[in-house]
């Protein structure tokens, strides 16, 4: 039977070794025993991390007993995707090229965690190098939905969205370049937040695409994505990015939910190939949101249908880029030749599966002598009209709503074979990510087939509370009832 | 544009990336029907408007003084080098 603490909020968690009511110890055995239950059918880690996990936990504990102070996230066990730097854990981003690396070094998040008593409890499975929407692309295995085995967690922070959903960790951090936060956080019904283009330092991310990579928090609520998202905001100099107008949220200001903003609704995007039950989620919520006082009114994002091709010109070619550092020489593995460019050639053609070797070279392509006016710096242009419309949109608007994605969960291997079919799922969030906007995915119900149904708020920039007040306006003004996904009920039997 | 398999060579060339001739009728499909898709932004007039590569309003590029300072552990950093020799990367030979 698991431990009840495992349902427990995060800030309720934290709140209770704080206090004392419990130990760090105590919280962080109980996500073990979760894990141990279900990560295994699950496939939401590549690294667990029991033993540090547990020092971690009673260090918290011993800091408490000796009079400190602790930090707003104590004793709380946090997952952290494959792509995020931990001194001395294996970090591979999902890849065979990084199959033995060791960082020698914490990213910035990592940091900030261990200064809030975090408990770092093990790295999740992504994406090889966060390319992909399902998780499928890991070169280890696939992560699968807590809601439906058959069917995929997203991506590609399936494995933080999985795992969080899953109660094996109360909250985790991913990363989104074109969606992965968010829409793997629809599609296991928690929440996912992008934060503004520069409001968490990168430093110690593994770079996918440096002009939308950006960390962020996943929580089964709005205000334990507060709660670890406030843990890790702010500039840091080692991310030259990063910026000061970066603060922490209020929670207080969070209660009081969708009061009397200006929701915009982008009603010519969501025609065909939007989910009936999307569509009826997003009616819904835009009920609930006017009862709390909000004020519901049409907006425009005329260039927003450009999004996807733009998408995948830019993060393909600063992919292919960022990625040239593979190289079989300072650290990864390597496929010995005795010739220099054989050998970066053969490391580079058997460490990298299929879906990144095809963004190197489309991006490779696009950045070329002779194609890259036509193609790199167009998209660059078109990235310039598609950040107005949101500009534009969110004079008259203090933010817009739509879906995460045109659909719940699909099935595992359904768009394998296709990878434009693929890209195409991203259309609801690829816009924010290019405009560099604060973005964030809330569980707005169930699908008939009870399959998790998310929708997006989008913001101005730094504006972030204005997002997790509406998830949590949603919380507070929605009659969805809890549920949990069902392999809890029969891990439990 | 038309992708062939010429031109799938060329590119994987320039991108140091190894690709198994069985693979290439694979990633030229692919690459064709991506580069279709993205085709559509050539019906766009873009004239006159600044490319974006980089978000945020006013952003200057900060800086900082060029000073020496503590940086990783030289032996930490090599320890994840595939082959080495002493305090140097290993590679095969050049010249």
């Amino acid at each position: 039977m698991s431990d009840a603490l495992i349902h427990e909020t995060a800030e309720a968690l934290s709140r209770s070794v704080a206090s004392g009511e419990r130990s760090a110890v105590e919280v962080t055995l109980a996500f073990l025993a979760q894990i141990e239950r279900t990560a295994g059918r699950l496939g939401t880690y590549l690294h667990k991390n029991p033993e540090e996990a547990l020092a971690m936990a009673r260090a918290v504990d011993e800091r408490r007993a000796r009079g400190a102070i602790l930090g707003p996230l104590a004793g709380l066990p946090v997952a952290l995707k494959d792509n995020l730097c931990v001194r001395g854990v294996p970090t591979t981003c999902g890849s065979r090229i990084l199959e033995r690396y060791r960082p020698p070094y914490d990213a910035h998040v990592v940091e900030r965690l261990r200064d809030a008593d975090a408990v770092l409890i093990g790295k999740t499975n992504c994406d090889e190098f966060a390319m992909g929407s399902s998780t499928e692309n890991s070169a280890y295995f696939p992560t699968r939905n807590p809601w439906d085995l058959t069917r995929v967690p997203g991506g590609s922070s399936g494995g933080s969205a999985a795992t969080v959903a899953a109660r094996e960790a109360p909250l985790a951090l991913g990363s989104d370049t074109g969606g992965s936060i968010r829409q793997p956080a629809a599609f296991c019904g928690i929440v996912g937040l992008k934060p503004t283009y520069g409001a968490v330092s990168r430093y110690g991310l593994v770079a996918f695409a440096s002009s939308l990579d950006q960390i962020g928090p996943l929580a089964r609520n709005a205000r334990d994505a507060a709660l670890l998202y406030n843990a890790i905001c702010g500039q840091d100099a080692r991310d030259m990015t990063s910026r000061s107008e970066a603060k922490p949220v209020s929670l207080d200001a969070l209660e009081r939910g969708a009061g009397r903003l200006r929701i915009g609704v982008p009603w010519e995007l969501l025609g065909e190939g939007v989910d009936p039950e999307i569509h009826a989620a997003l009616d819904k919520a835009l009920a609930v949101f006017a009862a709390e006082g909000a004020k519901i009114l049409d907006v425009k994002l005329p260039h927003a249908g450009y999004a996807i091709a733009t998408y995948y010109l830019i993060a393909p070619a600063e992919a292919s880029s960022n990625l040239a550092r593979y190289d079989g020489v300072r650290y990864g593995v390597r496929a010995e030749n005795d010739d220099l460019q054989t050998m970066y050639a053969k490391t580079r053609g058997q460490g990298f599966g299929r879906e990144v070797r095809r963004r190197i070279l489309l991006g490779t392509y696009a950045l070329s002598a002779g194609y890259y006016d036509a193609y790199y710096l167009r998209a660059q242009r078109v990235r310039t009209l598609i950040r107005r419309d949101f500009a534009h949109a969110l004079t008259g608007a203090d933010a817009i709503l739509l879906p995460t994605t045109p659909t719940p969960a699909f099935r595992l291997g359904e768009k394998l074979d296709d990878p434009l079919a693929m890209y195409l799922n991203d259309i609801f969030s690829i816009p924010a990510s290019l405009a560099g906007a604060p973005a964030l995915s809330f569980p707005a119900g169930f699908s008939a087939g009870d399959l998790p149904i998310g929708l997006q708020v989008v913001g101005r920039p730094f504006e972030e509370e204005t997002l997790l007040r509406l998830a949590r306006g949603w919380e507070l003004g929605s009659d969805v009832t809890a549920k949990i996904p069902p392999l809890l009920a029969e891990a439990d039997s | 544009m038309s992708i062939d398999t010429e031109l799938v060579r060329k590119v994987a060339a320039l991108a140091r990336l190894h690709i198994d001739p069985a693979e290439e009728p694979r990633f030229v499909a692919e690459l064709q029907a991506i580069l279709s898709y993205v085709e559509q932004l050539q019906g766009l007039d873009v004239t006159g408007i600044e490319p974006t590569s980089q978000v945020g309003t006013g952003v200057v590029t900060p800086l900082r003084p060029d000073e020496a300072r503590p940086s990783l552990v030289r032996e930490e950093a090599l320890a994840q080098a595939p082959d080495r020799d002493g305090d140097y990367l290993r590679v095969p030979r050049v010249v």
